[in-house]
């Protein structure tokens, strides 16, 4: 079976000299939902910003088995729907269903097909009675779900999250969690919430200064990297306070 | 935010928002011709321009009161460049500058608040803007809620941290920064903007939800405001 996405040896240094992703090696299979660790600044993001040809580096990227280069980006993104760190990046339009019409119209949809895939989205991400919403108007919380559905309405084959319960109250977590868990997509989640992850991931990845260190189950990477909030009790908080002053 | 403000008034329905763009434009044309070609001293003729807008605002149910302040906005430039015409002998030309630049700002104010942006910007295509022209305008409306919020971030950051006591000398220095500040974080902001629109497909071109249908409605309302405006003008 043709895995999803499948990246070989990709390497990316930005226009700073800075070098980005160094030799990354993945493969996302159907029906799989992968973790991506990482500290600040280990390529993460730049590394899901080339699987839908925003980003090209050196080395190959295919998703569902189609290469991404120029020719065949438009098939590309109709695959691979990115839900960005910030949704007030993601939407632009004047209203709710507008924003969430945009990809499917950009896909060559009719203005009436398009109103109906985005409403279809809209119930998905149970938002569909903010429809004639300006997206300003939004909470955090509901903007995360209509950009969700702005990605539904393309119908991909894989949803890539890059952070995505960043300024989402616990409850939202919890209700994008349910939404995410109910979706029948591969899923690749970029992410520092390890909780959020383990409920949702079957594996994870971790990045490291541009390389893909490791590749497994979600609860041995986490104790691996020791990539976990840290529970300090007082004696620690004392002990980091007279290293600091 | 006064693009917030002018995005909710577009999304009205009255008989002036259902109008085709293509017809509000050419009628706002007409309207900026006659209003150039005008005398300066021709008040009757420029008080009934004045009626036509204040009918205009009326019949698209926007807010008179705030439309006209907001129309002001143009005052500052025009009344400079009034003043020296004014200094320099030519009252009658510092009269015409004024009067004319606030009816006309009135006019498009009155368009771009019954006119959704993207369905004004297709209309404008439609009759042979340039595209790239077109493009440039509606990246530079939508970036322009990028600049005020960044700008909204930066003075509430600035303003936490200003202490009791407020030197001038200290507060320009700050603006200075924070204005060099709010280009650099501004531009970060718009990339990541277009790229989130390129991870939607986007190539270019803003479809739209709404196909732009010219009517004889709105033939009939274009000829009607264009005689109207032309009648009263050679009368």
């Amino acid at each position: 079976m043709t895995p999803l996405i499948e990246v070989r040896d990709l390497h990316f240094q930005y226009e700073d000299g800075t070098k980005a992703l160094d030799g990354v090696n993945f493969t996302l299979n159907a029906g799989e939902t992968v973790a991506v660790f990482g500290a600040n600044g280990s390529g993460k993001t730049t590394f899901v910003l080339h699987l839908n040809g925003i980003l090209g580096g050196q080395g190959s990227v295919t998703v569902c088995g189609i290469p991404v280069n120029k020719e065949t980006l438009a098939r590309v993104r109709s695959k691979v729907g990115v839900v960005f760190q910030d949704s007030d990046e993601q939407l632009f339009m004047p209203t709710v269903l507008e924003d969430v019409a945009f990809g499917p119209l950009n896909l060559g949809l009719s203005p009436e097909q398009a109103i109906a895939k985005a409403k279809t989205a809209l119930q998905q991400a149970g938002m569909e009675h903010a429809l004639g919403k300006a997206p300003y108007h939004l909470s955090a919380g509901e903007k995360r779900r209509v950009a969700l559905a702005g990605v539904l309405a393309m119908q991909p084959e894989i949803l890539v999250l890059d952070e995505p319960t960043t300024f989402l109250d616990p409850p939202a977590q919890r209700n994008l969690l349910h939404l995410l868990a109910g979706l029948p997509q591969g899923k690749l989640i970029v992410t520092h919430h390890t909780r959020f992850a383990a409920s949702l991931a079957t594996r994870a990845v971790f990045f490291e200064k541009g390389k893909l260190v490791a590749d497994g189950p979600v609860a041995e990477i986490v104790q691996r990297f020791d990539w976990i909030y840290p529970a300090l009790d007082a004696a620690d908080l004392r002990y980091s306070a007279q290293r600091r002053f | 935010m006064h693009h917030v403000l002018m995005d909710q008034w577009s999304q009205g329905a009255s008989p002036l928002h259902k109008r085709d763009p293509r017809a509000k434009i050419l009628a706002l044309a007409a309207f900026l011709i006659v209003l150039a070609t005008t005398a300066p001293n021709a008040f009757l003729t420029l008080v009934i321009d004045a009626v036509v807008l204040v009918a205009g605002i009326l019949i698209a149910g926007l807010p008179l009161a705030s439309l006209l302040l907001r129309a002001m906005a143009v005052l500052p430039f025009s009344l400079t460049f009034g003043l020296i015409s004014w200094l320099a002998g030519d009252q009658l030309r510092a009269l015409g500058l004024v009067e004319k630049s606030y009816l006309s700002t009135v006019a498009v104010l009155l368009v771009v608040g019954t006119t959704p942006l993207p369905l004004l910007l297709s209309g404008l295509e439609a009759l042979g803007t340039p595209r790239l022209l077109v493009l440039v305008a509606q990246f530079l409306y939508r970036y322009l809620f990028v600049v005020s919020e960044q700008a909204q971030h930066i003075r509430l950051a600035a303003a936490c941290r200003q202490g009791i006591e407020r030197r001038r000398r200290s507060g320009f220095r700050a603006a200075a920064g924070a204005l060099a500040v709010l280009f650099a974080r501004s531009y970060y902001r718009a990339e990541g903007i277009h790229r989130a629109m390129t991870a939607r497909a986007f190539s270019g071109k803003f479809a739209l939800l709404r196909r732009l249908q010219f009517g004889w409605a709105d033939g009939m309302f274009t000829l009607a405001i264009a005689a109207f405006l032309i009648l009263v003008r050679i009368q």
